[in-house]
């Protein structure tokens, strides 16, 4: 099990514990937006090579969403966040 | 006791079972114990783990952020219901009838659940007192550490069987056994 990813609440975990969710940095429009900017959100994604933030589920672990940041080349990972504590930091912004 | 075994067949102990007499690695598997989850407000979780940790007779599993078991296997569900109902800012629901409960304990214990789980299992990382939700054995399982050589493992009700066999399974090289516990 090489690909580790660890939990701000569980600690270090392989992967099998996860369920990937896809990725975190598309924002999602309003519910009122134009159809073309919920085509784009929804059709029309970037496929990078390298750096990525992602929506990691620790499904066996905490249950809670997760935000990966890492390269999806060399599988490094960057940081892990849970996903309400970025909402929330992202707010008081 | 002495053993014919020129008369004794590969597969005796596959067919009329593994001995049941504890051995140093046993698995206990406990009756009936009383299982609640608890869930904390939002804002209230500070409050309600102190307070879980506080209580008597009740031993806290963290599964979450804002979210644990309370065991007991000495006071019945309705001395655990109002004793956790009590504790402002969580909910409580029950969920004796939905978990199973296992002990596994011996000095192999390590060896035999380091097959079952991918956490480091070493005192100074997963120290007694020490609870997690993890995979054990491909199912969602709450692990603790109860003792040095001891861990609790709390499974839903569905998975307990083959949960069950697979530790037994793992635990054949040490010679674990398994039995009912109170
Ligand atoms: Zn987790």
């Amino acid at each position: 099990m090489a690909s580790l990813i660890t939990c701000p609440h569980c600690g270090t975990r392989p992967k099998e514990e996860f369920s990937i969710r896809g990725a975190a940095a598309p924002k999602r429009p309003s519910p009122t937006a134009k159809d073309e900017a919920w085509h784009r959100y929804v059709y029309v994604r970037d496929n990078p090579k390298g750096r990525i933030l992602e929506y990691w589920h620790h499904v066996a672990g905490c249950r809670r969403f997760l935000v990966v940041e890492r390269d999806n080349l060399t599988h490094e990972v960057f940081g892990v966040t849970d996903a309400a504590e970025l909402e929330r930091a992202g707010a008081d912004e | 006791m002495s053993i014919n075994l020129l008369h004794r067949h590969v597969l005796e102990d596959h067919i009329s079972g593994f001995e049941t007499d504890p051995n140093p690695n046993h698995l206990s598997v406990i009756r009936r114990p009383v299982i609640f989850s608890v869930l904390a407000h939002a804002g209230q979780e500070t409050a309600v783990a102190e307070a879980l940790w506080n209580a008597e007779d009740v031993a806290p599993r963290f599964c979450g952020p804002s979210e644990w078991l309370a065991v007991s296997r000495t006071v019945g569900a309705e001395t655990v219901a109002g004793m956790l109902s009590a504790i402002a800012g969580a909910s409580v629901v029950d969920q004796s009838d939905g978990r199973a409960l296992m002990e596994i304990s011996g000095p192999s214990v390590r060896k035999i659940l380091g097959r079952c789980v991918a956490v480091d299992l070493h005192p100074e990382v997963f120290e007694q007192g020490h609870s997690a939700a993890m995979l054990c054995c491909h199912a969602t399982a709450n692990v603790a550490r109860t003792g040095a050589d001891t861990f609790e493992i709390i499974v839903p009700r569905s998975f307990a069987g083959s949960v069950f066999e697979e530790l037994m399974e793992m635990g054949r090289e040490h010679g674990l056994t398994r039995g009912f516990a109170d």
